[in-house]
């Protein structure tokens, strides 16, 4: 029996090939409907959605621009908010919109394998949670309005900044001068931002504009300007007493082994064995 | 040398081994001159004929030490006489075959019930104590650091970084001191890691005081300020030892040390049962140290119980697996992610992602396992030569608090210096860093290297394995390496309760990690994975130090989530194994012979089928009659430490000349005989002390595990006249050999079964001597550069 099963497929196989034979016609004005539509559905899209679906293609362009365009240094939350805003706005459209029934989250959204409509807006969002750029912006209007830490923030920056600018001499290596009239304000901005976080680093909740701010800041001061030269200092005090207290174990040692009193050594215990009292019977019988 | 003999006849040290003489016990006392006995060798100082026995020693190949007279302590070839055994072997008597014909099979069902039970309460009381271990040490670290790190921001810029300096130094001195007078004052066997101790416990020694609720403790604070003090020490070995006292504990159903009796689970209450509970505990100890179930089951498999059986290992299983979960509900609870389970083992190194490696690998990974098992076989070379001179010079419980003091003054000095003279900056908020210390460099950056110090080991474990490979720069990791290297090795010996796991994985993970910096500057193309390497890099010292195989390689698999990195593992831990052999032993070995523990090894040892039970037998044997006289017993055990005696038939003729043997009756144990006396079991009153007195097994167990010692008891001398029949208290069927056994077949015999004393007999079954654990122990076999040997070990009373 069981050699007959494969005859199936091919007779299945034969009856298809006569069909598609027979309904070229049909199958032409299919491919027009496809042309038409320009997806691969038998009903064209709503319009709506089409439309935004459009328009979210070009504030995700937008946005990219200006992301990649404001990189470096980072100001990708200060300057790119609008698109972001408007980027975010049409997605939840787009989302939330539906048009006789058929909502456009459905056509659009995890249909297939690449999905690609949703892996670009995963990867937008993610930018922008990466920098925690919401933290810049206080959003209890429902409009982001720069927060006023950020206000603050950017004041002493451009303060010390300003500063910097103000005093440096480009020519000369000395920097001697701007560290000492920029130092108040460098140090207000640094403590200042300490502040911003409960960890100290900021990593974790402080908008990426202002940590890449005060990141530079930090490296123009001490590394460029090398201001922090109060920091090294020779500590003679210090190398002498760990000098001291690293000396303490070996002295303790080499009084210990030297001048330790002798102590008895232990005794070894004698074991009655077998041989032993043999001959000890045999000594004494001797 | 008369001191010596009194403490040993005061019975509170201990069998020595048990041998007696086979001259009429009668006379025994009054022919002193004889020199048959142990203990008028002991008496007096005997310089005649001694050196010429010696000589008859020397045969088939065994090295034997000098007759010498005197031993430098610290030596590894002398075995102590104060170590007892415990004794596994059930005694038969009368007593029991009453109990087991009135409980009948109800009993046993509840029995078993019992022990579950039991089994359970372990895994949590273990998961629960480590839970509290684990907290203490986190918060209190969390505190010292930021506090110091607050003074350091302050001082650095004033030009007084000693203010900062000073205070680390004391406030690790004012911690490891109260951690380390507890331990020189208040239980000396808590200090180490105590796996040693709990592999003894499981080989079958019984290690004076080491299942105590005072050495829990002891421990448990001890470990607690070791860690936050600032040493270079671990949680992970105390863990297991705080398992084991736990299961000790709670098997028992009494507490000798708050005197309370719960009068529950009497019938746990002898060696046996409660080694198998110890077993138990200390796998749930592993368990909860490392969150590795498995592991922690073949953990007690690999170190030391004898007899193991599938119920038994069933049983532990549950228990690790109690612990571990336990352990996980409290912490995640704790960590504020109750229900999570994300914290399953006291040492929490963090998930790591499966790597996969290539077959191009394996003689990488040989490689560092060839080196890591030279560096361990260092490590236990340094920390051998310290052991040896604290054994010498460091006797007095003061002097060690001061060189733990010490120590923990180097550390601070150690981590000090180092982030002084290195100068590693790293930008902050690049790689993970709890206490980010900005000292010398540049702001918006901290010092890598103040980051590793100034957190505890297990998080510096964690930064070594996870961070990115450019966090820290070779150099900086070669100091730490060198730094920390010396440091552990200094630190474990100290009287304080700290392990070695840590240390070792940190030194570890930090050589590894250096190499694959190396690895990675060599092939600029290839992407390196630092944590692989890092990884292997803290498997393979490790295993060079403690040389555990089997359950070290389970323990990391199960810890690290590497199932398919086993065989590099393996490869690794095998190839460190064979290094290290060549040149010495496992560090717990070296402790364990350094402290003449009479531990047997897993084999007897080989080409020894020629030495017979006759040469390996104490022969002069004390004996007792079946009916015996009180005076004779308390005189015999006031004046020997023996714990075992046979109980022969009465001589036919009374002839003092001559040497008789004869027959064996049964085998009776000391602590049942000071029970006998003590509640005044005598034949004479046996109609009227007695007719009330209900005679059965719990008198013995309301006194174990602490017998009274025979100079406690009062014994009046009307007393004295009377006479014991032993008979229905000795056990009637002891384990027996005749004198041409062979001394693996004698091996064999103890290790499996768990013996303490074995009778030797003649053809006739006459008692001609006795073998116990010590008088096996002495044939060692050695292992040195590529030769191997047997050596006849020395035993002494006060080592």
């Amino acid at each position: 029996m069981k050699g007959y099963y494969w005859v199936f497929p091919l007779l299945l196989l034969h009856i298809n090939l006569l069909k598609a034979d027979t309904s070229t016609e049909e199958a032409r004005h299919a491919n027009l409907l496809l042309l038409k539509s320009g997806i691969g559905y038998m009903v064209p899209f709503p319009e709506k959605c089409s439309e935004i679906l459009s328009d979210f293609a070009d504030y995700a362009s937008n946005f990219t621009k200006c992301s990649i365009l404001h990189a470096r240094p980072i100001r990708i939350c200060k300057n790119c908010i609008e698109h972001y805003t408007n980027f975010h706005d049409k997605y939840q459209e787009l989302l939330t919109t539906v048009v006789n029934g058929t909502s456009c989250k459905s056509v659009f959204i995890s249909r297939d394998r690449l999905d690609a409509i949703l892996e670009y807006h995963d990867n937008i969002m993610g930018i922008w949670e990466k920098g925690h750029c919401n933290a810049c912006y206080d959003w209890k209007t429902g409009q982001p309005v720069l927060s006023n830490e950020t206000i603050h923030f950017n004041e002493l920056f451009n303060q010390t900044i300003n500063c910097i600018m103000k005093y440096i001499v480009p020519s000369s290596n000395d920097s001697k001068v701007v560290c000492d009239n920029c130092m108040q304000s460098y140090i207000k901005l640094d403590n200042y931002y300490k502040t911003l976080s409960a960890d100290a680093i900021g990593v974790d909740s402080i908008c990426m504009d202002i940590v890449d701010s005060m990141n530079t800041t930090r490296s123009i001061w001490s590394k460029t300007l090398n201001c922090c030269k109060v920091r090294r200092t020779p500590e003679v005090v210090f190398l002498v007493s760990t000098g001291i207290i690293s000396l303490l174990p070996i002295l303790y040692y080499l009084v210990l082994r030297y001048c330790s009193p002798m102590r008895a050594l232990p005794n070894v215990l004698k074991q009655s064995r077998f041989k032993q009292s043999i001959l000890r019977s045999l000594g004494r019988s001797n | 040398m008369s001191n010596s003999s009194t403490s040993i006849a005061d019975g509170t040290a201990s069998s020595i081994s048990n041998i007696e003489t086979t001259s009429d016990t009668a006379q025994l006392l009054s022919h002193e001159d004889a020199s048959t006995s142990n203990y008028t060798q002991l008496n007096r100082s005997v310089p005649y004929e001694d050196s010429d026995d010696d000589q008859f020693h020397g045969s088939h190949g065994i090295r034997r030490r000098q007759a010498q007279q005197k031993i430098e302590p610290g030596s590894m070839n002398v075995l102590s006489a104060k170590y007892e055994s415990l004794d596994y072997d059930t005694c038969e008597n009368h007593l029991l075959l009453d109990e087991e014909r009135k409980r009948g099979y109800a009993f046993i069902v509840w029995k078993d019930i019992a022990r579950w039970f039991i089994i359970l309460l372990i895994g949590i009381v273990t998961a629960l104590i480590a839970f509290f271990i684990d907290i203490c040490i986190e918060e209190f670290s969390k505190i010292k650091y930021r506090e110091l790190k607050k003074s350091v921001d302050k001082y650095v810029l004033e030009d007084k970084l000693y203010i900062p300096y000073l205070l680390w130094v004391l406030s690790n001195i004012c911690i490891v001191f109260i951690g380390s007078m507890l331990v020189a004052y208040v239980e000396p066997v808590a200090a180490g890691s105590g796996i040693p101790q709990v592999k003894c416990y499981l080989n079958g020694v019984k290690v004076p005081r080491v299942v105590r609720i005072k050495t829990l403790i002891v421990k448990a604070v001890g470990v607690i300020t070791a860690v936050v003090g600032g040493l270079a020490g671990g949680k992970e070995g105390p863990m297991i030892h705080s398992g084991a006292v736990v299961a000790a504990g709670i098997s028992q159903g009494k507490s000798t040390t708050f005197n309370k009796d719960f009068k529950i689970f009497q019938y746990f209450r002898e060696d046996h049962e409660k080694r198998d509970f110890v077993s138990a505990g200390a796998a749930a100890g592993v368990s909860a140290a490392f969150g590795a179930p498995i592991g922690g089951v073949l953990f007690s498999l690999e170190e030391g119980t004898s007899f193991w059986n599938q119920a038994l290992t069933w049983r532990t299983f549950f228990g690790t697996v109690v612990s571990t979960f336990t352990l996980n509900c409290a912490l995640s609870a704790y960590h504020g992610r109750a229900g999570e389970l994300s914290f399953p083992g006291l040492l929490n190194l963090g998930k790591m992602e499966p790597f996969p490696f290539q077959f191009y690998e394996l003689p990488v990974f040989m490689f560092f396992g060839a080196v890591g098992g030279m560096l361990g076989a260092l490590w236990n070379y340094i920390n051998y030569r310290l052991a040896v001179f604290r054994i010498r010079y460091i006797g007095t419980p003061w002097l060690r608090v001061v060189e733990a003091c010490l120590v923990a003054a180097a550390s601070a000095t150690c981590g000090f210096l180092m982030m002084f003279l290195l100068d590693d900056c790293r930008p902050l908020g690049e790689d993970p860093t709890k206490v980010p210390l900005q000292l010398f460099c540049a702001d918006g950056e901290y010092n890598a290297l103040a980051a590793i110090w100034f957190q505890t080991p297990e998080a510096s474990v964690r930064s070594f394995l996870h961070d990115p490979i450019g966090s820290y720069k070779p150099w900086s990791i070669l100091a730490f390496v060198a730094c920390y290297f010396l440091l552990s090795a200094w630190t474990f010996g100290l009287s304080v309760s700290s392990g070695l796991f840590i240390p070792n994985l940190l030194t570890g993970a930090a050589w590894g990690r250096m190499l694959a910096i190396i690895i990675q500057y060599m092939l600029p193309s290839n992407t390196i994975n630092p944590a692989k390497y890092a990884l292997i890099g803290a498997v393979f010292l490790l295993g060079g130090v403690v040389r555990m195989t089997i359950s070290l390689t389970v323990i990391i698999i199960e810890f690290f989530w590497q199932i398919s990195n086993a065989l590099p593992i393996i490869i690794t831990l095998v190839v460190a194994k064979c290094f290290f052999d060549f040149f010495n032993e496992g560090i717990y070995d070296i402790h364990i012979q350094l402290a003449g523990v009479p531990l047997l090894p897993w084999e007897p040892p080989p080409l020894a089928h020629n030495l017979y039970a006759s040469e390996v037998m104490s022969h002069p044997v004390f004996t007792l009659r079946t009916v015996e006289n009180v005076g004779h017993i308390v005189e015999l055990l006031k004046l020997v430490s023996y714990n075992g005696f046979p109980v022969v038939d009465p001589p036919l003729a009374d002839d003092v000349e001559v040497t008789t043997y004869k027959r064996l009756r049964g085998m009776i144990l000391r602590s049942q005989l000071i029970v006998l006396i003590q509640n005044k079991l005598y034949n004479e009153n046996a109609n009227t002390t007695w007719s009330n007195f209900n005679v059965d097994m719990n008198m013995f167990r309301k006194e174990y595990p602490r017998f009274p010692s025979i100079d406690e008891l009062d014994v009046a001398e009307w007393e004295k006249t009377c006479t014991i029949d032993l008979r229905p208290f000795m056990n009637p069927s002891p384990y027996t050999l005749p004198h041409r056994a062979s001394l693996p077949r004698l091996f064999r015999l103890f290790r499996a079964l768990g013996l303490r004393h074995l009778p030797i007999v003649n053809d006739v079954n006459e008692v001609v001597g006795m073998v116990t654990r010590k008088d096996i122990a002495r044939y060692r076999v050695w292992r040195h550069r590529g030769h191997m040997g047997m050596e006849e070990l020395i035993l002494s009373s006060e080592i």
